[in-house]
């Protein structure tokens, strides 16, 4: 695989910037920065390995993110082609992502899982048919865009000894208007799945909200954290959508995911599928999720649990 | 006020079977609406339950399975007035950007204050068409969007669930918004809406008619093929009884440690 010369990257998540540049480092001869925030956080950005940062300003209470889209999409028109842009999978970086391709008439693949690069043009890999299958994309424009999923590159160190001096780049007022009224931190658990080491899950097989206790309890037992398949969080409501697992919510990548009653269906496998160890309990034999299983249990979950619940207390 | 609600029918996929090769065989998929796109038909029939003279149309870019005709009538059953097809065989496999640039021109053609779209489609999953064709149109545009807060003929206020905050915006209209799957619980149409649906009219275009230039080949599409599976143990015991159990205890023991 040979290196594109310039690599633009973007987080909105200050959490995800280590990773985009570390991304950035691997598929391009130089790593761009945009920061919008403080001057430290352009800092930041050298710290991780950025070979420049273009620093955009701290960001306006009332605008949106995407509202810089006008303004990073001139500079990447001035810069050196081939580029590429890599951004991270947030809602914000999506959006960034088709509003760039658009004004920059760039191809866009997002949620990308593996990604290549003659030097020129980029392919990249994404799941298709609800994790059935993988659709493999070429993209051919001089500039690209490509969105990368979870877990696709190792986070950079930060190194305090690597600094640099951060370009400032004036606002482009975008032609349409949204106006953020007010932003608000997210009410709930602010549960990180793909940070958790184990993930106790549950699906259909529990048959009624009271009884995710007993998942709870072999939570607590093993240190795990609790998440589900997509009816207990869509249909039944039971459990917040930061905690379902599957192709349209988190795809996260424990060393243990031990599912309690789901039954396995291919969009919920490709999100367990980065478990180092996949371990069931269902009581139909038949159910898929055996076949994605490294060990399984047939039987009834409210007699294995409280078992197993037992065993690790004891 | 004039909505277009953006609706994609893709292959179902409990009918789609992998050849041994690892290509997809779609031949036996019937069409169905790609799921994320009843959230968006239900928030477009909430929008018109509130503003008066409100239409709804459906607009549908994409090959054979837009000749389907009990897939249109669910389409029309759900809400939508009516229905503008766009269809053509090569748009069977047609990407986002290429999808959004159709949309965008039968937009036009057919006037618009708002555009909802889904989070993304059922079969590609880009989630990209909703803000490439507000791009396209050059109108506000926004995903994610959780909750419609107020609506009013020239200004919407939304809410969007963002991965760590909620933001609270006004969106002046024309716009094209995409909803997420929580925004709403698609209502199930009753027997009168689907007898309803037949009598709606149905608007299909063809490319010719939308006179678009052609298209910038930005991205291709390779091949689809199925993922490889994961190579994994399969010890599966079978039966409740203490000393099952306690086998498989042992084995997530050993896993653990």
């Amino acid at each position: 695989m040979s290196k594109i010369s310039n690599i633009w990257v973007f987080s909105d998540a200050e959490s995800r910037l280590p990773e985009v540049i570390a991304g950035g480092a691997e598929l391009g001869e130089k790593v761009s920065a945009f920061v919008i925030g403080s001057q430290d956080q352009a800092t930041q950005a050298f710290s991780y390995g950025a070979d420049a940062v273009y620093h955009l300003g701290e960001m306006d209470s009332a605008r949106i993110v995407e509202a810089y889209a006008d303004t990073m999409a001139k500079v990447i028109e001035e810069g050196d082609k081939p580029a590429m842009i890599l951004l991270p999978g947030t809602k914000r970086c999506k959006a960034l992502a088709s509003l760039l391709g658009v004004k920059l008439n760039a191809g866009v693949v997002t949620e990308a899982s593996e990604i290549t690069s003659d030097g020129n043009a980029v392919q990249a890999k994404h799941m298709v048919y609800g994790g059935l299958a993988l659709g493999d994309e070429k993209i051919a424009s001089p500039i690209s865009i490509v969105v990368f999923g979870g877990g696709v590159f190792q986070p950079a160190e930060a190194d305090a000894s690597k600094t640099g001096e951060a370009v400032s780049v004036d606002f482009i007022e975008p032609k349409t208007s949204i106006k953020c009224i007010e932003r608000q931190p997210k009410q709930g658990s602010s549960v990180d799945l793909n940070k958790a080491k184990r993930i106790v899950a549950v699906g259909r097989g529990i048959a009624k909200q009271e009884d995710i206790k007993l998942a709870e309890g072999l939570c607590s037992a093993i240190e795990a954290e609790l998440g589900c398949s997509r009816p207990i969080a869509e249909s039944e409501k039971w459990m917040e959508r930061e905690r379902y697992i599957g192709i349209s919510g988190v795809m996260p990548k424990p060393e243990l995911y031990l599912a309690l009653g789901i039954s396995g269906q291919v969009q919920h496998m490709v999100g367990a599928n980065g478990a180092q160890y996949i371990v069931a309990v269902n009581k139909d034999k038949n159910a898929p999720i055996f076949d994605y299983a490294d060990y399984g249990i047939v039987g009834d979950l409210y007699t294995i649990v409280p078992a197993i619940v037992d065993a690790f207390k004891g | 006020m004039k909505i277009i609600v953006g609706c994609k029918l893709v292959p179902e996929e409990q009918d789609i079977t992998v050849q041994k090769d690892g290509t997809l065989d779609l031949s036996k998929a019937t069409p169905k609406i790609s799921q994320f796109d009843l959230n968006a038909i239900e928030a477009a029939v909430e929008i018109k339950a509130e503003i008066a003279d409100s239409t709804i149309t459906a607009l549908s870019v994409g090959g054979k399975y837009l000749d389907n005709t009990k897939a249109r009538k669910d389409i029309l059953s759900r809400g939508p007035d009516e229905l503008t097809s766009v269809i053509d065989e090569n748009l069977e496999t047609a990407l986002p950007h290429q999808t959004a640039r159709i949309m965008a021109a039968a937009a036009q053609k057919n006037g618009f204050d708002l555009i909802i779209c889904g989070d993304g489609s059922g079969d590609l999953y880009a989630q990209q068409v909703g803000i490439r064709l507000g791009a396209e149109l050059e109108v506000s545009t926004l995903n994610g969007v959780t909750k419609i807060v107020s609506v009013s003929n020239d200004l919407l206020v939304v809410e969007r669930a963002l991965e760590t905050e909620v933001e609270t915006l006004e969106v002046s209209l024309p716009a094209v918004i995409s909803v997420s799957p929580d925004i709403n619980v698609p209502t199930i149409p009753g027997m009168k809406s689907i007898l309803k649906a037949g009598k709606k009219p149905v608007n299909a275009m063809t490319l010719s008619d939308l006179g678009l230039a052609d298209d910038p080949a930005l991205v291709e599409l390779v091949e689809i093929k199925a993922a490889q599976k994961k190579d994994r143990k399969n010890i599966i015991i079978e039966g409740d009884g203490e000393d099952k159990i306690a086998e498989f205890v042992s084995h997530l023991r050993t896993i653990m440690n």
